[in-house]
C-alpha cells in the first residue's frame, strides 16, 4: 500500500471516528437532559456488566447465526424499564458495550469510538420504536403479547440500522469490497427476531416472577455460551492443525513456503468479492488449505525437479495425491472441500486434464477460484527454474486465458481487488518468462 | 449380566412402574388427565436426546421432570407422574425396537436416576415445608438437591453397569459421567424456568425455557460435530506417512486403538485419554520426514522420528500436549539403577507398548501371547510392566489369550 492512500484513510478514520463519537455523545446529552433516569439504576447497571461481559466474550457461530446478544441485553432492558424511560435504558447499555479490555489493551481507539456511536443511535431509534408500540406499565400476563410485538419491531429495527451503519462504515473505510452483500441481509434479520421474542419474554419473566427467574436465565445463558466458545476454541484447533501440517510439508521447501497461505488469502479475497458469505466461504478457504496437501505424501525429488516430470514420475506423483485425497475424503465435512481442491486443475472450458483423464464439463465455481489464486501466486513467486513474474505479467496470463482455462469472471475479481487494495506480488520488473529463467541461473537457491 | 437378563429385569422394573404409579395416582387428588399428560410428556422427552461432551447422549426427559415439581403440589401426584413418565418411555423404546440398546442397562441406570431424583425432592419439599420457606424458593432448592442425587445416581449406576466390562475401569467411566455438568445444568434450569414461569406467563413460559434451551442444545450438537471431525481430521492426516509408502499400513490406527483400550483399562481422565489418542494416531507423523533423500542418506534414529514428529505437531498449538507425548515416546521408562522416570508422560510409554505390541503382532505376525511375552522382555527399560500387565487384561478380554488363539 503506498504512502499516499494509507495517510487519506487515516485522515478519513479519524473523521469518521470522531462523527460518530460526537453524534453518540449529542444523543446521550439529549436523552439524559431532562434528568429522568431509568429506576432502578443498580439494575441498570446489572444489565450493562452483563451487556460488556457478553460482548467482550461474543461468539459468531456463523454468518447465518451471529449470537446477537448486544440487541437481545438492550430490547430486554427496554422490557424491564418499560415503564420507566426505555429509551435511556437501552441507550446507556448501547453507550457501555463498546468498551473492551481488549481495546485498551492494544490502543484500539477507531472500533470503540465508531461502536459507540453506532450503538447509541441503534439503540435510541430501536427504543423509540419500541416506547411507540409497547404500553407504557410493566408486562402483565394479559399485555405480555403487545409488548412481544413490540419487542420484534424493536430488535428488527435494531438490526437494520446496525447492520446499515456497520456497511456503511466497511464501504467508506475499506471500500465496497469488504462490505457483505445486501443480498445476505434477510439470513442476518432473523435471528433479530428470535432475539426480540426472547427479550419480551425475558424481560416479562422479570416483572412476572421476580429476581430469582435471573439466575436461571444467566445460567442456561452462560453454560450455552461457554459451549459455543469451546465450540470455537475446537473448530480453531481444527484449522490451525491442518494449516500446522500444510507449514510442516512446506518447510522443507524454500520455493513453496507459504504458498498455500496465500492461495487461501487470494482464494477468500475473490470468494468475499463474488458474494460468498458464511459456511461457503470458509468451504472455500479449507479447500484451499488442502489443495497441495496430497504432496506430503510426494518424495521430495519429484516436487523439486527442474526439468519436466518424466511420464512414469508423473503418474507416481498423481498416485500419491490421490492416496491423500480419499483419505481426507473420509472426513465427512471435508469431503467438498476435497471435490473442490481436486478440480482445481481443470479447466473453466471443460477441455482440461484432471488426473490424466479429460475432466468432463464446467468445474464448480469454488474450484475455478482456487484455480486463479493458485496459478496467480505460482507466477508470483519464485520457483527453482525461474524468479517471480511482475504482477502486470500475471494479470495479463491469467487475462489471455480467460475463457479457456479461467473464468474470465474470477480473474477480473482477482485483478480488482488487488488494485483496489493497492496490493503488489511478483518481482517489478520481470516481464516474460525468459527474462525470469534467465535471471533464476545467476542466483541458484537450494532448499 | 447376559443381555436377556437384562431385558428381563427391565421388564420387571416397567411392571413395577406402571403398578407404582398407578397406586400412586389412585391415592392422590390430582387430575388425572394431567397426571397422564405430563407423564406423556416425560416419555416423549425420552425420545429426543442431546449429545454430552463425554461422547455419551442425554435423555430430555429430566428437563421435563425438573418442571413437575413447580406446577404439582402434591408429592403423590409427582411420584404418579414420574414412574408412569418411566413406564411410558419404556414403552415408547420398545416401539421404536431399540430395545436391546436401551431398555437394557441404559434404561435401568435411567429409571434409577429419576427414582433417586423424584424421592429426594419429595424428602427435600417436605423439609423446606417445614421451615417455611416461600414455596418457589422452597421448590428450586428441593429440585437442585435433587439434581445433584440424579447426577450422582445417574453416574454411579453408569459406571457400574460399565464395570461389567473387564477393560473398562470405574474411575474412567465415572469421571466420565462427570463430563456431562454443563448438558445437565442446562436441562435442568431450562425445566425449572418453565415449571416456574407456567402459573404467570402461561404458555409464553414454553418459548420462555425452550429459546434458551435450543441455543445450548444447538451449541452442544455442533460442539460435538467438530469433536467428530476433529478426530476424522487427525485420523487422517496420521495416515498420510502410511499412504506415502513411509509406514506400516494401519499400524497408527491400530496402536491408537489399543493405546485408549489400555488408558481406559488404568483410569486415566477422560480429556487425557483424548490426547493419549491424538498422540498415538499422530506418533509415526515424523517419518513423513523420510521421504526426504538427504535424511534417509545421512541416517536417523527413533529419537529423530520422535523429534520430527513432535515439530510438525508443534506447528499446531493446540496440539501442544499430544507433541510432547509423541517427542518423549522414545524415551525408556526407567534408567539404570534407578526406579520409575517421573518425567516419562504416562500416555508415552502407553504409546510405546501399545506400538511395539502392534508391529509385533502384525510386522513380525507373533501370536498375541508371544508379542506380550516379547514386551515381558523388554521390560528391563523399554517397557513398563504394569502396562503391559493392562494390555494384557485389555486382550485377554477380547479373547485373544484364549488357547485357540496360540
Amino acid at each position: 500500500m503506498n504512502q499516499q492512500s494509507s495517510t487519506r484513510q487515516q485522515r478519513l478514520r479519524i473523521r469518521l471516528a470522531v462523527g460518530f463519537a460526537l453524534v453518540g455523545a449529542f444523543i446521550l446529552v439529549w436523552l439524559l437532559l431532562p434528568g429522568r433516569l431509568p429506576e432502578p439504576l443498580l439494575l441498570l447497571v446489572v444489565f450493562a456488566v452483563i451487556g460488556i461481559y457478553f460482548d467482550w466474550s461474543a461468539v459468531e457461530v456463523n454468518d447465518h447465526l451471529v449470537v446477537s446478544t448486544t440487541s437481545l441485553i438492550q430490547i430486554t432492558a427496554a422490557v424491564v424499564f418499560a415503564n420507566s424511560e426505555p429509551v435511556v435504558a437501552m441507550a446507556l447499555i448501547g453507550a457501555a458495550s463498546p468498551f473492551q479490555p481488549a481495546d485498551f489493551k492494544y490502543r484500539r481507539w477507531f472500533e470503540p469510538a465508531v461502536n459507540f456511536g453506532q450503538l447509541i443511535i441503534s439503540a435510541t431509534l430501536a427504543g423509540s420504536l419500541f416506547a411507540l408500540l409497547a404500553p407504557e406499565t410493566a408486562p402483565t400476563a394479559g399485555n405480555l403479547s403487545q409488548f412481544v410485538i413490540a419487542a420484534v419491531a424493536a430488535s428488527a429495527l435494531h438490526g437494520v440500522v446496525n447492520f446499515t451503519l456497520v456497511q456503511f462504515i466497511f464501504r467508506t473505510v475499506f471500500g465496497r469490497g469488504q462490505a457483505r452483500p445486501w443480498s445476505n441481509t434477510v439470513s442476518i434479520m432473523l435471528p433479530y427476531l428470535g432475539t426480540g421474542v426472547l427479550a419480551a419474554l425475558l424481560g416479562g419473566a422479570y416483572h412476572l416472577i421476580g429476581l430469582k427467574s435471573l439466575p436461571l436465565i444467566f445460567v442456561v445463558f452462560f453454560v450455552s455460551q461457554m459451549t459455543f466458545t469451546s465450540y470455537a476454541r475446537l473448530r480453531e484447533a481444527q484449522d490451525s492443525t491442518l494449516r500446522g501440517f500444510v507449514k510442516a510439508l512446506e518447510a522443507k521447501d524454500l520455493y513453496t513456503r507459504g504458498h498455500t497461505e496465500r492461495v487461501a488469502y487470494f482464494s477468500e479475497m475473490i470468494g468475499s468479492r463474488m458474494g460468498f458469505n458464511g459456511t461457503r466461504l470458509e468451504r472455500l478457504r479449507w479447500a484451499a488449505l488442502i489443495h497441495d496437501v496430497g504432496k506430503l505424501a510426494v518424495p521430495r525429488d519429484l516436487i523439486r525437479k527442474r526439468a519436466r516430470l518424466s511420464g512414469p514420475e508423473y503418474e507416481q506423483m498423481q498416485r500419491h495425491v490421490h492416496l491423500v485425497e480419499d483419505l481426507l475424503a473420509e472426513v465427512d465435512f471435508l469431503q467438498p472441500m476435497v471435490e473442490i481442491a481436486a478440480h482445481h486443475h481443470a479447466h473453466y472450458d471443460g477441455k482440461g486434464y484432471h488426473g490424466g483423464h479429460p475432466h468432463p464439463g464446467t468445474p464448480s465455481l469454488e474450484a475455478r477460484i482456487l484455480a486463479v489464486a493458485d496459478s496467480f501466486d505460482a507466477m508470483t513467486s519464485t520457483r527453482s527454474y525461474r524468479v517471480a513474474l511482475s504482477q502486470e505479467y500475471a494479470f495479463e496470463e491469467l487475462r489471455r486465458h480467460s475463457g479457456t482455462q479461467f473464468d474470465p469472471e474470477v480473474v477480473e475479481a482477482l485483478i480488482e481487488i488487488i488494485e483496489s487494495r493497492g496490493e503488489r506480488y511478483g518481482s517489478p520488473d520481470v516481464d516474460s518468462e525468459e527474462e525470469a529463467r534467465r535471471r533464476a541461473e545467476g542466483v541458484k537457491l537450494d532448499g | 449380566m447376559a443381555e436377556p437378563q437384562v431385558t428381563g429385569i427391565s421388564a420387571a422394573v416397567f411392571l413395577a412402574c406402571l403398578g407404582f404409579g398407578a397406586w400412586m395416582s389412585s391415592i392422590t387428588d390430582f387430575d388425572g388427565r394431567l397426571i397422564l399428560l405430563w407423564a406423556g410428556l416425560i416419555a416423549a422427552a425420552h425420545l429426543i436426546t442431546v449429545p454430552a461432551p463425554s461422547g455419551e447422549h442425554l435423555y430430555l426427559g429430566i428437563g421435563v421432570a425438573t418442571a413437575v415439581p413447580f406446577l404439582v403440589a402434591d408429592a403423590a401426584g409427582f411420584l404418579a407422574i414420574v414412574t408412569l413418565g418411566m413406564a411410558l418411555a419404556w414403552g415408547a423404546f420398545t416401539a421404536r425396537r431399540n430395545l436391546d440398546r436401551l431398555v437394557g442397562s441404559e434404561f435401568l441406570a435411567e429409571v434409577a436416576a429419576l427414582m433417586a431424583f423424584a424421592s429426594s425432592v419429595v424428602l427435600l419439599l417436605e423439609i423446606t415445608d417445614r421451615n417455611d420457606l416461600d414455596s418457589d424458593t422452597g421448590t428450586l432448592l428441593a429440585v437442585a438437591g435433587g439434581g445433584i442425587v440424579w447426577f450422582v445416581t445417574r453416574a454411579l449406576t453408569r459406571s457400574l453397569v460399565g464395570l461389567e466390562r473387564e477393560d473398562l475401569s470405574a474411575r474412567f467411566l465415572w469421571l466420565l459421567a462427570l463430563e456431562d455438568w454443563a448438558v445437565i445444568v442446562s436441562l435442568f434450569t431450562s425445566g425449572a424456568l418453565f415449571g416456574l414461569a407456567f402459573p404467570q406467563m402461561r404458555w409464553w413460559a414454553i418459548l420462555l425455557a425452550l429459546l434458551p434451551y435450543a441455543f445450548s442444545h444447538l451449541a452442544f450438537v455442533r460442539y460435538n460435530n467438530t469433536r467428530i471431525t476433529y478426530g476424522q481430521t487427525i485420523r487422517a492426516l496420521a495416515q498420510i506417512p502410511e499412504v506415502a509408502g513411509l509406514a506400516t499400513m494401519g499400524h497408527s490406527e491400530r496402536t491408537a486403538e489399543i493405546a485408549v483400550a489400555i488408558a481406559r483399562d488404568i483410569g486415566m481422565h477422560p480429556d487425557e485419554v483424548t490426547e493419549l489418542e491424538y498422540a498415538a494416531l499422530m506418533h509415526d507423523i515424523g517419518r513423513i520426514t523420510l521421504n526426504e533423500p538427504a535424511i534417509l542418506r545421512a541416517g536417523y534414529t527413533d529419537e529423530d522420528l520422535a523429534r520430527w514428529g513432535a515439530q510438525i505437531i508443534g506447528e499446531a498449538p493446540f496440539l501442544d500436549t499430544v507433541g510432547t507425548l509423541v517427542r518423549e515416546q522414545h524415551r525408556p521408562y526407567r534408567s539404570i539403577g534407578e526406579e520409575r522416570d517421573p518425567t516419562v508422560p504416562l500416555a508415552s510409554k502407553i504409546i510405546k507398548v501399545a506400538s511395539a505390541y502392534d508391529q509385533a503382532v502384525h510386522d513380525q505376525m507373533l501370536s498375541p501371547i508371544d508379542a506380550l511375552e516379547l514386551l515381558h522382555l523388554g521390560s528391563t527399560y523399554d517397557y513398563d510392566p504394569d502396562i503391559t500387565a493392562s494390555l494384557r487384561r485389555v486382550i485377554a478380554a477380547r479373547g485373544a489369550l484364549h488357547p485357540s488363539n496360540r
